[in-house]
């Protein structure tokens, strides 16, 4: 049964596929900052609302994940920002995070060299929410 | 004034500039890459300050290139692939986004025997990277390989 996008059940979906990935696992190993996921509001497309979405993450661990503000994702050591319908892309495998990053269609805050070191992590993390049967409020 | 004392200085160890008033975002994200490099390592400023070359990076995916103008321990970023470049780098994002991952290893070599060293031989083999200039370049090439790499 599908989830609706960006609700407090989906980022507990998104926790629980972080932890089963064993490609994040290995791949964020020493990885010991905190990721904020700013979605913004979209009215337009029935996402009236910008979320955030605070992620601990530690060691290839996913020690939690919630929902939030934008403000609160943007307290995050690294913040990745993009409208709702760019990430319904990544999600939907139609955009690449790090091509994303790269065109600034996704837009990165945070230090550089550390984000490079893992790429593969950050790329099997947006891979995640792939694996999330999702309802999206557009498509309602 | 002690705002003004911190900007100042900054401004000062700024060592990237760019070529556009817009830069791309690739050209930010590879500015941003070497200027942060530089700044925490010393041995990477030596580099750095001594390196003159114009480096060519192209994503193939992407459609998108920058050209990394090095001019001893000033660089100036570029939007899209200018004249005049020493080394050019084609390659898919991701295979650009591994080469800051190569490991430097003894006489400041690129190590290309470790897993991510041998993905990136791979790719070269198989022309899914190219390097223009690289065998006359050599020197410059492992010299701009240890200002980018973030290990």
């Amino acid at each position: 049964m599908a989830i609706k996008a960006y609700s407090d059940e989906w980022v507990e979906q998104f926790k629980d596929e972080v932890n089963k990935s064993s490609v994040y696992k290995t791949a964020a190993k020493g990885w010991k900052w905190t990721v904020g996921l700013v979605v913004e509001a979209e009215p337009e497309k029935n996402f009236p609302e910008s979320r955030g979405l605070v992620m601990d993450l530690f060691d290839g661990e996913a020690r939690d994940i919630k929902l939030g503000s934008a403000a609160d994702a943007q307290k995050c050591d690294f913040v990745i920002t993009a409208p709702y319908s760019r990430w319904k892309q990544v999600s939907k495998m139609e955009l690449d995070a790090t091509m994303g990053m790269l065109q600034g269609k996704l837009k990165l805050k945070g230090d550089l060299p550390t984000i490079v070191r893992y790429t593969q992590a950050s790329k099997e993390l947006t891979k995640c929410t792939t694996r999330i049967p999702t309802e999206w409020p557009d498509e309602q | 004034m002690a705002g003004r004392a911190v900007e100042a200085t900054a401004k000062e160890i700024g060592v990237v500039d760019y070529g556009s008033k817009e830069p791309s975002a690739f050209a930010e994200m590879l500015g941003g890459l070497i200027e942060a490099n530089v700044l925490a390592r010393p041995e990477k400023k030596r580099d750095f300050d001594v390196l003159v070359a114009r480096v060519g990076i192209f994503a193939t995916d992407i459609a998108e290139g920058v050209t990394l103008a090095f001019d001893s321990g000033k660089l100036t970023v570029y939007n899209g692939l200018e004249p005049r470049r020493t080394i050019t780098i084609r390659a898919e994002t991701d295979t650009v986004m591994t080469l800051p991952n190569l490991k430097i290893g003894v006489f400041g070599l690129p190590v290309y025997y470790d897993e991510v060293g041998r993905g990136v031989a791979g790719k070269l083999l198989s022309g899914k990277l190219k390097i223009d200039g690289m065998l006359t370049h050599i020197a410059t090439l492992n010299r701009v390989t240890r200002i980018f790499s973030v290990q």
